[in-house]
C-alpha cells in the first residue's frame, strides 16, 4: 500500500528547517546560508516494513518568520503533521515557543506538531539541561542537521505515527 | 743538389699551407660522412620506436587527456557563461529562426490551402461552428491544425495538494511534487488577491499549458500541449465536470484506486 502525507516545516529564519529537510532527502549539509523564499516542496518515499506500506513525504519548507502569525494560512491546509524547528543557540527563535505552538494547535486542531532543537552539535548537554525551562518541556527531539544526529529517526518515526 | 731535389724544396715553400688546408678539409668530410651514416644508422632503430609510441599517444590521449580537457571546458564556460552565451547566441538565434520560419511557412501553406477551399464543405461547417460557439474561425483552423493533447492528469486534494489520482499515457514528471508545487502556487495565487470564491483557473508553463478545474475537495490539473483556445477549453470544462458529476462520488476521494480506474476509462 502507498500512502502520501504533506509535512510542513515552520519556524524562525535561519533556524535550519532546509537544513534538516536537505539532510533526510539528499543526506547533504552545507555551510552557506540561502534564506528561503516562499515555499519549496520536496519529496521523500519511506517503506514501514512492519506495516507493509510506502509512506511518501511530501515536505513543505515554509519560509522563515519571526512572527508566525504572519504564515500564510492557506499553506497550512491539509497537513498531516507540521514540524516547528528552533534553533538551541538562539534564544530568539524559542522566546515565544508556547504562543507559536498554541497558535498553530488553534489553526489546525487535531494536526500533530513536533517540536525540534536544531543545532544541537553547538552547545552540550549541561547546556540543553540549564536551559530546559525555556523549551525543555516543549520539545521532543535536539537534532543536528549538519552532523545527522536524529534527523532520519525524526521523519521516520513521524511517518510511522502518522499511518498508525 | 739536381734540379729535382732544388723543385721539390721550391714546391714544399710554395704548398705546405694549401696541402695543411686540404687535408684539414679531408678529416672534416670524413667526420661529417661518419655523422651521416650514423644518424641513417640510428634513424633507422629509433623511427619504429618512436611510431609506436606516436600510436600509443594517439590512442591513449582521448582517455588520459578526455576527461581533463571536458574538466576544463566544463569549468571555462562555467567561469564566461556570458562570453559563451554572447558567443552562441547568434548561432543559436539562427538556427531558432530558420527553424520557426520554416514552421510558419509549413502552416502558412496549410491555412492558404484551407482558404482555398473556401467554399468546401468543411468550411461551411467550420463558419457555422465559430457562429454557434463564438470562437473566431482562425482560431478554429490553429486547432485543425495544432491539435491539443492531453498530456497528463492529476487530482490533487485541495489544501494538501496531495495527489487523490492520476492519469498520463507517459509517466515524464514526479506527480507528488508537481502536485505539491501548483497547490503551493495555487494558494499564494489565490491569498494574494485576498478575494473570496476567486479561484486560480490556468498557469502556462513553456509550451505547456496547465488547465485548473476546481471542485469542492478537489482540483483537477489538466497538463495540455499543442493549442488551447476557448472551443477546447469549453470542451474539456464539459467533459471534467461530467466526469465529476457523473462517475465520481464522495466514496472515491478515500478508495484512491477506484478513482484512477474511472479517471482512465473517463479520459482514455
Amino acid at each position: 500500500m502507498k500512502v502520501s502525507k504533506k509535512i510542513v516545516l515552520l519556524g524562525y529564519f535561519g533556524v535550519g528547517k532546509s537544513s534538516l529537510i536537505r539532510r533526510f532527502v539528499e543526506n547533504t549539509f552545507s555551510e552557506d546560508y540561502k534564506v528561503s523564499i516562499g515555499v519549496h516542496i520536496f519529496k521523500k518515499n519511506i517503506t514501514i516494513p512492519e506495516k507493509g506500506t510506502d509512506v511518501s513525504l511530501v515536505i513543505w519548507d515554509l519560509e522563515g518568520n519571526d512572527d508566525i502569525t504572519n504564515t500564510r494560512l492557506s499553506y497550512l491546509l491539509g497537513t498531516h503533521a507540521f514540524i516547528y524547528v528552533y534553533d538551541v543557540t538562539r534564544p530568539a527563535t524559542y522566546k515565544n515557543l508556547e504562543n507559536e505552538i498554541n497558535f498553530l494547535k488553534e489553526k489546525q486542531k487535531n494536526t500533530p506538531i513536533t517540536v525540534v532543537g536544531n543545532k544541537e552539535d553547538l552547545v552540550t548537554k549541561a547546556y540543553l539541561k540549564q536551559n530546559s525551562n525555556d523549551f525543555g518541556s516543549l520539545t521532543d527531539f535536539y537534532v543536528s542537521a549538519k552532523t545527522g544526529d536524529k534527523v532520519n529517526f525524526l521523519f521516520s518515526n513521524l511517518a510511522e505515527a502518522l499511518i498508525k | 743538389m739536381n734540379q729535382d731535389e732544388r723543385l721539390s724544396i721550391l714546391k714544399d715553400i710554395l704548398l705546405t699551407d694549401e696541402r695543411e688546408y686540404a687535408q684539414k678539409v679531408e678529416e672534416k668530410l670524413k667526420i661529417v660522412e661518419e655523422l651521416v651514416n650514423k644518424q641513417n644508422q640510428l634513424s633507422d632503430r629509433v623511427n619504429p620506436i618512436i611510431e609506436e609510441r606516436l600510436n600509443d599517444f594517439v590512442i591513449e590521449i582521448p582517455k588520459t587527456l578526455g576527461p581533463v580537457i571536458t574538466e576544463a571546458l566544463k569549468s571555462e564556460i562555467k567561469n564566461s557563461q556570458d562570453a559563451v552565451v554572447e558567443a552562441l547566441f547568434p548561432i543559436i538565434g539562427k538556427m531558432i529562426k530558420k527553424y520557426i520560419q520554416q514552421e510558419m511557412q509549413i502552416l502558412s501553406e496549410q491555412i492558404n490551402a484551407k482558404m482555398n477551399n473556401a467554399f468546401s464543405f468543411e468550411a461551411l461547417k467550420r463558419k457555422f461552428k465559430s457562429k454557434r460557439t463564438g470562437v473566431s474561425e482562425a482560431d478554429l483552423m490553429l486547432q485543425e491544425l495544432v491539435h491539443p493533447i492531453i498530456e497528463q492528469i492529476m487530482v490533487i486534494e485541495k489544501g494538501s495538494g496531495i495527489i487523490i489520482s492520476e492519469y498520463s499515457k507517459t509517466q515524464a514528471i514526479d506527480e507528488d511534487m508537481v502536485s505539491g508545487m501548483l497547490t503551493a502556487i495555487k494558494s499564494f495565487a489565490e491569498d494574494a488577491f485576498e478575494k473570496e470564491n476567486q479561484e486560480l483557473n490556468y498557469i502556462e508553463y513553456d509550451s505547456f499549458h496547465i488547465h485548473l478545474q476546481n471542485f469542492s475537495d478537489y482540483y483537477i490539473a489538466v497538463i495540455i500541449s499543442g493549442s488551447y483556445n476557448a472551443l477546447f477549453k469549453s470542451q474539456l470544462e464539459d467533459k471534467l465536470l461530467d466526469f465529476a458529476q457523473n462517475s465520481i462520488n464522495k466514496q472515491d476521494i478515500i478508495n484512491r484506486d477506484s478513482f484512477s480506474e474511472k479517471l482512465k476509462k473517463h479520459f482514455q
